[in-house]
Order: structure tokens, then C-alpha cells, then sequence
């Protein structure tokens, strides 16, 4: 099984793979062995060694969100929004990540703009933040993929968006 | 007695259903409509609904709560903290219905819910309140009238709701020109949060640490005070974090300031649990705040220091036993003890909120840990009632040891699928200020301050790795149920090792 995953501000490639009873699960170029058990309804544990290295215990919790496409992952404290990219193109709310012409960045669920980080005429770096959406009670911000510069903002704070909304314009 | 009805929702209302059990006491929940299925619903022994999910159809409805006394032939009832806790109309209507009313009387409840009132008792009993006046300011009395009496008092000072409390209808004045302003503010708010816009004046005490003294009283004029709790670390005025014994207090000072307390308590005739609240001042002065006719959320930072269960020893004053703690045994710490009030909110986003479903739960255990939660696996958190869904304590011989314990259970509490305080409280156990005991009331908005909405915490690259891994482990597993679900499929290897591990 092979899919693209944007979790912690980019896409990765990931492919995972049974041999015996574990699992071969690769993110990017990084190769693990990675042993598993179900532990809750959402949550596992994983055993989870990188080459020689040492076998990390992770006890991680993934819930996905409604919609299908995204999911919040938690572990160590943290919980991260991860969310499936399309195998014919970039996930709703993902500008592309590489090429050329417009980012269109869009909601990616329902939910409302908690605020904007950037206005028209701005000049934006990659993975810069364009704009924090409430979805789920979680602030979600949304980042360009790559530099240009904001040619349009199509909401204001405090405003509910559906999913699939165009919120800003990066060219 | 033999039956209580608990008035109250939550954490608290477990920990009395607990208390109950621990004295063979049959306990009887009461629920909102959404709380159907809350913890204190599925521990108690009886559960009765009360009414829709706003508290002031629920919860606050005195009517329903008496009535459901009555179905379940209760005869006491303990109102817990908040909702109808310092309530004297809810303490008169359950002695008017027959019922044990767990806590003071109304008339004390009365007395010490008015600010002014209470500094009245303070001063009646000999002990300092923060100078300010003794009469409430109510709509009447004019401008000029109260700039005059602020000329008296002296500037910086507080303006105070009389019947106010969490810090509404509060605000401080440093120069007479702010003084209309400020006086309109807080009148209208303590008139929308309290009915009653009546406010009196404070000299502000510019550095001071919030220093409580739990006490009880029973029905035959003995009253005990508590070794003191440190509550100063406040945000927006509502505690977060409390400990016991404070480094600010010497054995002298405890002793000045817990005979104050208790000297207060007398000649209020105050009986059952309660604390007078102190503000300590840098030069060791210390002066009356208010007293809490309740038990507090705080409490168990001093069940752990004098190894007394104030519950149920509320229980017992209320069935009239005789106080029998030694007084003396009380004032000295058997330990350290910290608490962390935990919150569903979400700190990197300025305290928001964060209801929803708890999909996840590991509680923190282990020695000299106590996890007082109305929280499961499962569970929901409502967003009709206060936020705060756990209180962590942790104690040890020591204050260094008894915070390394905090931080031990901080890193072993994990609540997934909504957002909690957690990570602050990480993040404050670090500083260096507070290992070194050196705040005051205003040290923790001047540090939350200094952080300039950083995120606490932010997740790393090694974070996003695993959970990409954990992600495809769940994408395989669920993929294989489904298979494993489907009609013949020739079950593979690791279909079958998928299964064995999988999700559901």
C-alpha cells in the first residue's frame, strides 16, 4: 500500500508492506520495521526500529476526522492533522507542492477562519502560513507551498467556510 | 443518613460518590440531558434526570433537584463546588424539604457570600483586611462620592463587585481620572454576572501571593484549621495550580495566619468545610480576602499534606459528629502536595475551549499520584459546564520531589481527541521561577505574556515521521478488516496477523 500523507507541513510518500508479522513502512527514504498492536479503539502501540537503531515504543492515537481524507494523529503530547492526498492530484487545502501557476489554497473541512496571516500584495515564503481555520475544534493553518506572492483573499475572520471553499490566491 | 444525593456534576461529584462508598452510603446522581452518560451517572448508585443542558435548566433548578431528593427517598445532600454550592435559597429549601443539607447554614452562607459583610466579620474578629471601605458602593452613591472615599484609600486600588467572585466585576484604578470609568464597568458587570451592582473599594497590594486556610467546624463550636495552601499561580484571577505548604509561609507565620482563620470562622458561627482566603504582602503582612462557604476544588492538596478525607468529614459534621482531628497534628505537613487543575482547552490557542470526545486515555499512576477526573475512554466532554476536566495531584517528602512526580504524570497523561492544559502545565513545571518558588498573584499572566502566543510544545519533524507511520499502520489494518469482513477471501498470512492486531 503506497499513498501521499501531508502531516507536520508537508507531503510525504509513504508505502507500507507486510513481512511475517511485522510491518515495513517507509516515509520518504526513511525504511522502519515497525511492530504493532491495537491497544483501544483508536489507539496503538509501536514497537518502531529505523535500521540498527533502537526499538522506539510509541503509543499513538489516530482519529479520523469526519470526511474521510484527514485524520489527527496524537503522540508524545502533541497532536498533529494529517491529512491523504489525492494518487490525481493535490488533497482539497493543499497548494501544489511543486510546478508553477496559482496556488489555490481551499478548505479543506468545514469550519471557520480564525484568522488571516498574510494580506494582498504580500510576498509569501514556502510552508509560510496564509491562513488559521477552526475545524473540529482544532486550528488548522493552512501554509503556501511555495514562494509568490498573495493575489487574492476571499474570506474574513470569524466567517463559517464549507469544505472545498478558495480561501486565498498565492501566485 | 444513608442516602446522598450529590447536586453536582463532574469530577466532584465522583469524588463524593467515592466518599459515600467509603462509608457504606448510598449515592444518588443527578443528570442534564447530555450528561446521561457522564462518569458520576455511571458510578452512583441511583441517577435522576434534572432537565435540559443548560445549567440554568438543569443543574440550577433548585425545584427539580429537591424533587429528585424526593423519588429517591435521599436524606442529605451535598452540593459539591459551583452550581448551587453557596447558594443560601438552595441550603434553606433542602432543610425546608427535610433534607441534610452537607455544608453551612444559610444564614452563614449569607453572612460570608457578601464581601462587605464578611469584612465586617473580619475586623469584628480581630484579623487585618486590605484597607478599603466597609459600606457596599451601590448605584447611589455618586462619583464625587467615591472619588472622595478613594482619596482615603489611597491609589493603586481594586474595585470589587460586593457579591462578585472569579474575577468579574473586578477592575483596577491607578489615578482618580480612571475612577468613573472603571466604577461604570465593574458596576454593570457585576450587575449582569450577580444581579447586584453594588462594589467597594480595595488599596491594590501590588505584589502579594494568595494564601488560603481550609477549615472545618463542627456543631459544637470546634473549629480546625489546615496547614495553608499556596494558590498564587492564577490566570486571569482562577486558579491553575496549588500546592501546600507554601515556601512563603515560616511554622510562626502558619500559626498567626491559621489562628487568624479559624478566629474568623468562630465568629461567623460557620460550621462544616470552608477556607478563608488571605493576601500575603511581600513584608510578611498578611489581610482577610474572603471566605469560601464551599468545599474547594483545591481540597485534596490538603487531604494529602494532613492525610484527612474533608468529604468525609463533611458528611460526619453534618450528621452531627464531634470534630475529633488534634488541631496541633494539623498544622504540620506529613508532605508536599501539588495540583494542576487540568482544562479541555486549547493553550496555543489563548485558552479556547475544546469539547468533543475523549478517543483516547492514559491516566498517570504510580506513587504519590492522585487523579481526581470525571473523564473515560469514550467519553464526552460537554461544552455546558466549566472546562475543567481533571485535577492531577502529586505529592512526595518534598516540594523538588513532589514536582518531579507532576512532571512524571504530566509526561504519562495523555487525553486524545480534544485539546487540555496538559502541555501548559509541562511547560510551567520548567520554569525556573516557579521551581524556585519565587511568584506572586501576578506571575503567571506576566509570563504567559512573555511568550507572545508561542505554541507550547510544537510537534517536530520526528513527530511527523511516526505519526505517518501510524497512519499507515491504520490504513493497512482497517483495509484488512474490511477484506477479513468480506464473503470467502483466501485469509492470507497477514490478513490474519492484521486481524489479531487489528483496530476493532
Amino acid at each position: 500500500m503506497q499513498f501521499e500523507l501531508e502531516i507536520g507541513g508537508k507531503v510525504r510518500t509513504v508505502r507500507v508492506s507486510t513481512r511475517d508479522e511485522r510491518l515495513e513502512v517507509s516515509v520518504d527514504d526513511r525504511r522502519f520495521d515497525v511492530d504493532h498492536r491495537a491497544v483501544g479503539r483508536h489507539s496503538l502501540s509501536l514497537l518502531v526500529r529505523e535500521g540498527d537503531g533502537a526499538t522506539r515504543s510509541v503509543d499513538v492515537t489516530v482519529v479520523a476526522t469526519p470526511g474521510g481524507a484527514g485524520f489527527d494523529v496524537s503522540l508524545d503530547g502533541q497532536t498533529l492533522p494529517a491529512a491523504l492526498v489525492s494518487r490525481f492530484g493535490r488533497r482539497a487545502g493543499l497548494a501544489g507542492a511543486q510546478g508553477s501557476g496559482p496556488q489555490n489554497v481551499i478548505a479543506p473541512m468545514p469550519g471557520k477562519i480564525v484568522r488571516l496571516l498574510v494580506a494582498p500584495g504580500d510576498a509569501v515564503e514556502p510552508r509560510q502560513g496564509l491562513v488559521v481555520i477552526e475545524a473540529m475544534k482544532m486550528e488548522n493553518e493552512l501554509r503556501a507551498s511555495r514562494a509568490g506572492r498573495v493575489t487574492g483573499i476571499k474570506v474574513a475572520e470569524g466567517q463559517s467556510v464549507e469544505a472545498g471553499v478558495l480561501l486565498v490566491t498565492v501566485e | 443518613m444513608k442516602k446522598i444525593l450529590i447536586a453536582n456534576r463532574g469530577e466532584i461529584a465522583v469524588r463524593v460518590i467515592r466518599a459515600c462508598r467509603d462509608m457504606g452510603l448510598s449515592s444518588v446522581a443527578v443528570y442534564s440531558d447530555c450528561d446521561r452518560a457522564a462518569l458520576h451517572v455511571r458510578m452512583a448508585d441511583e441517577a435522576y434526570p434534572v432537565g435540559p443542558n443548560p445549567p440554568r435548566e438543569s443543574y440550577l433548578r433548585i425545584d427539580r433537584i429537591i424533587d429528585a431528593a424526593r423519588r429517591s427517598g435521599a436524606d442529605a445532600v451535598h452540593p459539591g463546588y459551583g452550581f448551587l454550592a453557596e447558594n443560601e435559597d438552595f441550603a434553606a429549601a433542602c432543610r425546608d424539604a427535610g433534607l441534610i443539607f452537607i455544608g453551612p447554614s444559610p444564614e452563614a452562607i449569607t453572612l460570608m457570600g457578601s464581601k462587605t459583610a464578611a469584612r465586617q466579620v473580619a475586623i469584628a474578629a480581630g484579623v487585618p483586611v486590605v484597607p478599603g471601605t466597609e459600606d457596599p458602593l451601590n448605584d447611589a452613591v455618586s462619583d464625587d462620592e467615591v472619588l472622595e472615599i478613594a482619596k482615603g484609600i489611597g491609589y493603586p486600588l481594586m474595585l470589587k463587585a460586593v457579591a462578585g467572585g472569579g474575577g468579574k466585576g473586578m477592575r483596577m484604578v491607578s489615578q482618580p481620572a480612571d475612577l468613573p470609568g472603571a466604577l461604570r464597568a465593574a458596576r454593570s458587570e457585576a450587575g449582569s454576572a450577580f444581579g447586584d451592582s453594588a462594589v467597594y473599594l480595595e488599596r491594590r497590594i501590588l505584589a502579594p501571593r494568595h494564601i488560603e486556610v481550609q477549615l472545618l467546624g463542627d456543631h459544637y463550636g470546634t473549629v480546625v484549621p489546615f496547614v495553608e495552601r499556596e494558590c498564587s499561580i492564577q490566570r486571569r484571577h482562577q486558579k491553575v495550580v496549588e500546592e501546600s505548604p507554601s515556601l512563603a509561609v515560616s511554622p510562626d507565620l502558619r500559626h498567626l495566619m491559621t489562628s487568624a482563620a479559624a478566629a474568623v470562622a468562630r465568629r461567623a458561627g460557620y460550621t462544616n468545610a470552608g477556607t478563608i482566603e488571605f493576601l500575603l504582602d511581600e513584608d510578611g503582612s498578611f489581610y482577610f480576602l474572603e471566605m469560601n462557604t464551599r468545599l474547594q476544588v483545591e481540597h485534596p492538596v490538603t487531604e494529602q499534606v494532613s492525610g484527612v478525607d474533608l468529604v468525609q468529614w463533611q458528611i460526619r459534621i453534618a450528621r452531627d459528629e464531634r470534630l475529633t482531628l488534634d488541631p496541633a497534628a494539623m498544622l504540620v505537613p506529613r508532605c508536599h502536595a501539588v495540583e494542576c487543575r487540568i482544562y479541555a482547552e486549547d493553550p496555543d490557542t489563548g485558552f479556547m475551549p475544546s469539547p468533543g470526545r475523549v478517543h483516547g486515555l492514559r491516566v498517570p499512576q504510580g506513587p504519590g499520584v492522585r487523579d481526581d477526573s470525571g473523564l473515560y475512554e469514550g467519553g464526552e466532554v460537554p461544552i455546558y459546564y466549566d472546562p475543567m476536566i481533571s485535577k492531577l495531584i502529586t505529592w512526595a517528602d518534598d516540594r523538588p520531589e513532589a514536582l518531579a512526580r507532576m512532571k512524571r504524570a504530566l509526561a504519562e497523561y495523555e487525553v486524545r481527541g480534544i485539546r487540555t492544559t496538559i502541555p501548559f502545565f509541562r511547560w510551567i513545571l520548567g520554569d525556573e521561577d516557579f521551581r524556585a518558588g519565587r511568584f506572586d498573584t501576578t506571575f503567571l499572566d506576566r509570563k504567559l505574556a512573555g511568550r507572545n502566543g508561542q505554541p507550547l510544545d510544537p510537534a517536530g519533524e520526528e513527530h511527523a515521521v511516526l505519526g505517518a507511520i501510524a497512519v499507515a499502520v491504520r490504513q493497512l489494518t482497517t483495509a484488512a478488516v474490511s477484506a477479513a469482513d468480506a464473503p470467502a477471501p483466501a485469509a492470507s498470512r497477514w490478513q490474519q496477523s492484521a486481524r489479531t492486531g487489528a483496530l476493532r
